[in-house]
């Protein structure tokens, strides 16, 4: 059963959590919006962790079918925390699941982090970065770390879905992550 | 920043998925599995074996459904044979049985819902895993449809639904071809493909050529005994051309088959 | 939430992240996660192929809603809880059960001469619905539920919890229609319902159900059926010992919970 807004209102006010009730309620002009706002951020985000566009555009699809189809039990869970952080996780769950399907063919690869590029000193006016010393740290941990972190503690996944996004075997994501954490308390203390 | 829970971080503690040794389970009184070593990690593995061999024990066994009388099973690393904590194991499990009994008046989603909350799911997580269990076994279309309108192919593949739901680290399926149509089949290999990418899958059948299409290793059953445990290939080169058979797998099946039998006999 | 990225930030981070250090493309994607506005903004940064790729989705997305069903509204959100407690499967059985207590009262009306059939029979009553709630045979998934966590005590205790929320009120209405003690009607009730899952972690509910019932009928429902006179355990007095009986069997089922984890076995 299709609820219609009153056709005039504007949806600008509205946020995320608020279009996803809307979309519950099968409102396609309220969903619209949300791919809207949302999808040039997870596609962006998307790009940096897989570098075929197709399996990108699969996975977006269907994140955003997901929504859609699912809307009317979807309601409850988005209202707890972001609604933006929910959409984050059907993405990095179909992403996963994406990678399973290719876990045979070697083509489809994770993008590796960016190299270390030391800013210049214009750059270094960038506000807003995660505490310095975090950084810092995190910069001295060698690539294949940084990968595991990204995708344990930035994307939500856990070691065993991390394992399948990165091609290695769960028990080196473990170590990894383990490795990382020492690391990290180390360099911050 | 999310996270990173404390268990995620810490290695395996087990080597097999499943681990069996000297395992004996009663099937009312009769004794279905009797004796059999058993050691299963990451894949897809299939469990063949003439009807009786024990098989539909040996799941139900792994399942925690029925307690072994025998021997030592061990599941994710924790034992399954004495009195056990089973409830951390059974979250990572993921069941079909040979006869999947479900509520006619539920809808598929609801079902696998249900399933979610019997899993012990965090209740936040239980809606997207749901739409998701039901993506990857394709029956989006089919989602809120009640179960008792389903055909035999679309049941089964609900019944999938209900055990991936929660992503298990042990899917056991029994039987999950039965009904299907060839173009089904083949759609339900490549499912089972990827579920053997990063969890340990059990397929138990009676179709040998699907085992050879989409599993890795076979694990061959004959009187509640293992008869044989070994890659596919193992299994095919068991075989010679005078054994009954319309394909490598099914000679190399038979000729185990008949030796077992010949030794039991002796 | 972190402070906003520069232009520059955003830029570079639309345009695949080069010119930016890891530690900065984190910070970014932290601070895009909480921050509508600055979405906006990459939004409005990003490059020609990002658009072309929304464009694609777009169009795949339109295709795909107008070929599939519309999303279905889920306005009860309490009937997730609702199936869990009151499995439908039962209902058959509770309805049968108030039936036969229906009966017994309307009997007992019209010959009044007989000791309160409903008052022999409340005891028992809630068994049968008892047994098919942890039946695997009469629940159609009962060899999936077996293989849950959640499979156990709580469960069984769940569903007889359903099964005497429908059972208990019926009785309640019927002994306060024939003046009987409330407590003579509902304790034993209770009682046997403990007792039939304290026995039950021993030997399996239904055969527990079964074995009780059939006690009950043979030794006291019978005899009084012939004497026409009340018997002992149901004389106004004995309320207390029922409550005791309750206490101690609940205490009972309570301590063998971990049998409750799997059916062993012999059933």
């Amino acid at each position: 059963m299709v609820v219609l807004p009153d056709v005039g209102r504007s949806l600008d006010a509205l946020d995320e959590a608020e279009l996803v009730r809307r979309t519950a309620a099968g409102d396609r002009r309220a969903f619209d919006e949300l791919y809207r706002r949302t999808s040039p951020w997870l596609a962006v985000r998307l790009r940096r962790r897989c570098a075929d566009d197709d399996v990108v555009a699969d996975v977006m699809q269907e994140t955003y079918l997901a929504v859609w189809r699912a809307a009317g039990s979807f309601a409850g869970a988005a209202t707890s925390g972001s609604a933006v952080g929910w959409l984050w996780t059907i993405a990095a769950n179909r992403l996963v699941d994406a990678f399973r399907r290719r876990a045979r063919q070697p083509q489809v690869s994770a993008v590796p982090p960016a190299e270390t590029v030391v800013p210049a000193a214009e750059d270094e006016v960038l506000a807003g970065r995660i505490g310095q010393d975090l950084e810092r740290a995190l910069l001295a941990l060698p690539p294949e770390m940084r990968e595991v972190l990204r995708a344990m503690a930035l994307d939500g996944l856990s070691a065993r879905e991390t394992a399948v996004l990165l091609g290695v075997p769960e028990n080196t994501v473990r170590s990894r992550a383990r490795r990382a954490r020492i690391a990290l308390r180390e360099a911050l203390s | 920043m999310r996270m990173v829970r404390a268990a995620d971080t810490a290695p395996t503690a087990y080597p097999w998925i499943v681990q069996a040794d000297g395992l004996r389970v009663k099937a009312g009184t009769h004794l279905a599995v009797d004796g059999l070593d058993l050691a299963l990690g990451t894949g897809v593995h299939a469990l063949l074996g003439p009807n009786g061999a024990g098989k539909t024990t040996l799941m139900r066994a792994l399942a925690t459904v029925v307690k072994p009388v025998g021997g030592t099973l061990t599941v994710l690393g924790a034992p399954v044979h004495g009195r056990a904590e089973l409830r951390r194991v059974r979250r990572a499990l993921g069941y079909l049985p040979q006869h999947f009994g479900f509520y006619p008046r539920f809808t598929v989603r609801e079902f696998v819902e249900y399933v979610a909350w019997l899993k012990e799911m965090p209740k936040p997580e239980v809606p997207a895993a749901v739409q998701r269990a039901i993506d990857r076994v394709g029956l989006a279309a089919k989602a809120d449809a009640r179960m008792k309108t389903l055909s035999g192919g679309m049941l089964r593949r609900a019944g999938i639904a209900q055990a991936i739901v929660n992503d298990p680290e042990l899917l056991l399926l029994d039987e999950p071809t039965v009904g299907l149509d060839p173009e089904q089949r083949l759609d339900f290999r490549e499912l089972l493909r990827d579920l053997g990418v990063d969890s340990c899958v059990l397929v138990s059948t009676h179709l040998v050529e699907d085992v050879v299409a989409a599993c890795t290793d076979v694990v061959l059953l004959n009187e509640g005994r293992l008869v044989h445990s070994g890659t596919t290939a193992s299994l095919i080169a068991e075989g010679g051309s005078s054994d009954a058979g319309d394909s490598p797998a099914e000679r190399g099946y038979s000729a185990l088959l008949r030796r077992h039998r010949a030794e039991a006999g002796r | 939430m972190t402070m906003h990225p520069s232009s520059a930030a955003i830029a570079q981070y639309a345009a695949g992240g080069r010119g930016l250090d890891e530690a900065a493309v984190w910070s970014v994607e932290i601070h895009l996660e909480e921050c509508a506005d600055c979405r906006a903004r990459l939004a409005g940064r990003a490059a020609g192929d990002t658009l072309a790729l929304l464009d694609r989705v777009a169009a795949g997305l339109d295709r795909e809603i107008a070929a599939g069903p519309a999303p279905v509204r889920r306005a009860r959100r309490w009937s997730g809880p609702r199936r869990r407690w009151l499995v439908v499967a039962l209902a058959p059985w509770a309805t049968m059960t108030v039936a036969v207590l229906l009966c017994a009262s309307v009997l007992n009306r019209l010959l009044p001469g007989l000791p309160s059939l409903v008052l022999l029979l409340a005891p028992v009553a809630p068994l049968p619905a008892v047994a098919a709630a942890w039946s695997r045979r009469l629940d159609p998934a009962g060899e999936l539920i077996s293989s849950t966590p959640v499979a156990g005590l709580t469960m069984l205790l769940r569903r007889t919890l359903g099964v005497l929320a429908v059972i208990v009120p019926v009785l309640a209405l019927i002994g306060a229609g024939t003046g009987t003690s409330l407590a003579l009607m509902l304790l034993p009730c209770l009682a046997f319902t403990a007792g039939t899952l304290a026995v039950g972690a021993l030997v399996g509910v239904p055969r527990a159900a079964a074995g009780l019932g059939a006690l009950w009928a043979l030794a006291v429902v019978a005899p009084t059926l012939i004497t026409e006179d009340l018997p002992v355990v149901l004389r106004p007095g004995s309320a207390a010992v029922w409550a005791l009986a309750t206490a101690v069997l609940a205490g009972a089922v309570v301590r063998r919970a971990a049998d409750f984890r799997r059916l062993t076995s012999h059933s």
